[in-house]
């Protein structure tokens, strides 16, 4: 019963940052200098009236407050509007680019993690020692670099001097396969991922790393563990419990990590020229595409506010102190 | 003073700050400075570009001898757009570049837009609020003239006051440099203001024959287009590529002058009534004859539905009535000496049978996605794959038939991704604007060439003539010597390209170009003197002052 009042708190909480989370992009973006009809042409040139009437077509013409109402009641029925500049629903505009990030992140987000958490316990587990040191640092260097000069340097290597990935881009524009294994499905699509994958792996993989290190720190000197060690556990049994205990605040990090996947890595994408929302809500912000902007926006807020939500109830959950709080 | 840092701070942040704010400081900036006091800081706006960012390190540099001292603001194009040219808010002086549309080809573009009076106004382009009333007599004159030998006449002389009054530095016509596989791929067509590989010109890709078996082009760029409905943007990447398809009534050869292209000729019957002649045996690429009836259809269409993005046409287009079997006669509301390069050369052969049948519920025939477009032109739509390519098919029932098979247009947001699939052959032609070194890097690779096309586009610096000390002629002249174009082109361009006589018409088009005029002469003493004769002088830091009262 306690629990589910908590969840009931909770789920209101989410509620309201969601709805003041709509009202501050609906009036963030209109903030901006500029008018939608301006930005359309890049100089500005389309005549007064002309740019009158398109303001009369999307609607601009009236009091932002009705312009408030009419997006927050299409919103509430799922619809997203137009998009100014595409003229298309934002939802079209918006599902093949969010279905391009996707395919690069997952495997980004997942690699991540699993080479986090598997780094992180073996380092853990040798504290103090020349590996460890070693290890923690080489983790470190490429996080501390920025994303595109990482891109940058494999593009270089790989692409440029071996030529043995494509330069960009999500698959080649007509592809014509020479052998039986560019012939094997997703054959160009995987290869256009290998560089892009590593730089955004590389690139995050030190945080789940060296949280799972220090979680497992911790871990090692718990009851359990001593007890384990007395009862005569291998060592390969006791690492196994140890990683295993240790894993929940990677798991709650990695919640933080797959909203800001939706959001796409814009650097990642102008670097590999891949096609994904991250470059769609530069250039949405850019042409003050407004009702783009917004969803695209909303969208990133929404999923980690839910993930959130989600882990809450989890600790919830587990922890009956925590829903008292 | 604290307000001022705190919005400095907010600035710097990237956050904007509500309009009334920003009147403030431009106001304080506004101020008339006390005669005989130190001109103050000169507030320069420019876009973060590579060669603005250069220019001004160079111009800060020449004109720090004159001692005055610059106030450099960088921000992106579209921060520009929004302040400079939609709220009419330059600071003493900003930078830009024009890039060459073929519709600035006809000279009225750079000439009425960038320095008419009725241009001074939000959203125009004569942000520098020139007002002149012998300049605006002559270019109204020029507008309305449509006899060529005197229009020149005019045009040649509505140059002489932008150079004597001096509202922006022109500096230079930057050169077109693309790039292609001549291994792969020969008969180029460098175009004026075009080069070798923007759609503005279609004439370009004609030649175009392939001499391997792969029989369609890969070019690459840095746009995208937006949409396949050619009656929604007025955006000229996204038009000129969708005009691929929809034929234009005109277009421009390969030396950049008028064609037929949709149609077989035009008359100028009169100044307000013109006589097109439809290209007989033309087809859509449904198969579909075009005839008369689409020709008429498309300019009721455009004049009833006056797509913002087609403005000019309905401006221009009074009606259009089929007066023969190919004939349509098109009235016109007022004389437009541009007409045929603007109008007839924008507007394009809309099928009938497609647009009077979209379904209902379109707030207007824009919104249709237009998914598979038909059109009459020298390419067939062939797919779009948003952020990945737009493929074209070769349309043989067009007049002049394309040699090759298509051509497959990829965006490429990054100049080096692009100059490295054009090295690996993963592009056969890379279609934006190279900079000499990396051209020079191109050329070293034995099946690459480089071709530079000369074009109207611009760079100027323009002046706020409602700002002191701009409001003096005396100062502009002397920015005019104190800036050293050939320099300033070599430096950052490699001296690539045109140096300006100092007018809105670059001296390459010499059909319009003022041969009599040029620009003060670059020299720092020159300078100096016009300043001691507008009555400026110098304090003993050699800090410039305002002339005495």
């Amino acid at each position: 019963m306690a629990f589910w009042r908590y969840a009931g708190r909770r789920g209101l909480h989410t509620a309201v940052t969601l709805l003041l989370l709509v009202g501050f992009m609906f009036v963030l973006f209109r903030m901006i200098p500029g008018d939608p009809t301006t930005m359309m042409l890049g100089t500005g040139e389309l005549p007064a009236e002309a740019q009158q009437r398109l303001r009369v077509l999307w609607g601009l013409d009236r009091p932002l407050w009705q312009q408030f109402i009419a997006y927050a009641l299409n919103l509430l029925q799922g619809n997203l509007g137009m998009s100014f500049y595409f003229r298309r629903p934002v939802s079209e505009v918006i599902a093949p680019m969010l279905a391009n990030t996707v395919l690069l992140m997952a495997p980004v987000v997942i690699l991540a993690i699993v080479i986090g958490v598997a780094g992180g316990s073996w380092l853990g587990w040798r504290r103090g020692g020349r590996a460890e040191e070693i290890g923690a640092v080489l983790a470190l260097i490429p996080r501390a670099l920025p994303v595109f000069w990482t891109g940058i340097v494999l593009l270089a290597l790989f692409a440029y001097q071996f030529r043995w990935f494509p330069i960009g881009g999500i698959r080649e524009a007509f592809f014509f396969p020479e052998n039986w294994w560019q012939r094997l499905p997703f054959f160009d699509i995987t290869r256009h991922l290998v560089l892009p994958v590593a730089t955004g792996v590389l690139a995050s993989v030190a945080d789940p790393l060296m949280i799972q290190r220090t979680a497992l720190l911790e871990v090692r000197h718990e009851d359990f563990m001593v007890l384990a060690r007395a009862r005569g556990l291998s060592g390969r049994a006791q690492r196994r419990l140890a990683r295993r205990n240790a894993i929940l605040p990677v798991l709650t990090y990695s919640a933080i990590m797959v909203g800001f996947a939706f959001g796409g890595q814009v650097l990642l994408e102008v670097v590999f020229n891949w096609p994904g929302i991250g470059r769609l809500m530069v250039d949405s912000v850019t042409q003050r595409d407004y009702p783009v902007a917004q969803a695209a926006f909303l969208m990133m807020a929404a999923v980690v506010v839910f993930l959130n939500l989600l882990v809450d109830l989890a600790y919830g959950w587990l922890d009956p102190r925590i829903r008292g709080g | 003073m604290r307000r001022r840092a705190v919005l400095q701070f907010l600035a710097a942040l990237g956050v904007t700050v509500p309009a009334g704010m920003v009147d403030a400081v431009l106001g304080a900036a506004a101020a008339q400075p006390a005669p005989g006091s130190p001109v103050p800081r000169l507030g320069v706006f420019t876009p973060t570009w590579p060669d603005m960012v250069e220019l001004w390190r160079q111009l800060s540099r020449d004109w720090a001898p004159l001692g005055i001292e610059l106030d450099i603001q960088q921000g992106t194009l579209d921060t520009f757009v929004a302040q400079v040219v939609a709220e009419q808010k330059l600071p003493h002086m900003g930078s830009m570049s024009w890039g060459g549309a073929p519709d600035r080809l006809d000279p009225d573009y750079f000439i009425s837009e960038m320095f008419h009076s009725r241009r001074d106004i939000k959203g125009g382009l004569n942000f520098g609020h020139y007002h002149s009333a012998e300049f605006d007599r002559l270019a109204d004159a020029q507008r309305a003239e449509t006899d060529v030998p005197k229009r020149q006449q005019l045009v040649r002389e509505v140059q002489r006051p932008i150079v004597e009054d001096s509202p922006a530095l022109i500096l230079f016509h930057r050169d077109i440099i693309h790039a292609y596989n001549k291994a792969r791929f020969s008969g180029v067509t460098p175009i004026f203001g075009n080069g070798i590989g923007f759609p503005y010109m279609p004439m370009a890709y004609m030649g175009l024959t392939p001499l391997t078996p792969r029989k369609f082009i890969k070019i690459t760029t840095i746009y995208d287009i937006a949409s396949l409905n050619p009656f929604l943007t007025p955006e000229i990447y996204n038009s000129t590529t969708l005009r691929l398809m929809y034929a234009t009534f005109v277009t421009r050869d390969a030396k950049a002058d008028l064609m037929p292209w949709a149609l077989e000729s035009w008359s100028i019957v009169d100044p307000k009534t013109v006589d097109i002649v439809l290209r007989p045996g033309s087809k859509f690429h449904d198969g579909k004859p075009a005839t008369v009836d689409d020709v008429k259809f498309t300019f009721d269409f455009i004049n009833k539905w006056k797509f913002p993005a087609l403005s000019r046409v309905s401006d221009a287009v009074e009606s259009a009535e089929i007066t023969g079997d190919h004939t349509v006669r098109l009235k016109l509301r007022t004389v437009y000496a541009p007409f045929v390069a603007n109008v007839l050369g924008y507007a394009f052969l809309a099928p009938k049978h497609i647009w009077e049948n979209l379904p209902s519920g379109l707030a207007t025939p824009a919104d249709w996605p237009n998914d598979h477009p038909v059109g009459s032109g020298p390419w067939r739509y062939g797919e779009w794959k948003k952020g990945e390519f737009i493929q074209f098919a070769a349309n043989p029932d067009f007049f002049i038939k394309p040699k090759l098979e298509g051509m497959v247009v990829m965006p490429v947001p990054q100049m080096e991704s692009m100059v490295g699939m054009l090295e690996r052959g993963d592009s056969d032609m890379l279609a934006w604007n190279l900079d000499m070194t990396l051209g020079a890097r191109i050329s070293k690779s034995a099946d690459l060439e480089v071709v530079r096309t000369p074009t109207h586009g611009q760079h100027e610096v323009r002046l706020n003539l409602a700002m002191p000390p701009c409001d003096n002629k005396a100062f502009r002249i002397a920015l005019q010597h104190a800036t050293d174009r050939k320099k300033l082109l070599d430096i950052i361009f490699s001296g690539a390209g045109t140096v300006s006589q100092g007018a809105p018409i670059t001296p390459a088009l010499t059909q319009w170009a003022n041969p009599d005029i040029q620009a003060p002469a670059p020299s720092i003493d020159q300078a100096r003197a016009a300043l001691k004769d507008g009555g400026f002088s110098w304090n003993g830091e050699g800090r410039l002052l305002m002339p005495a009262a």
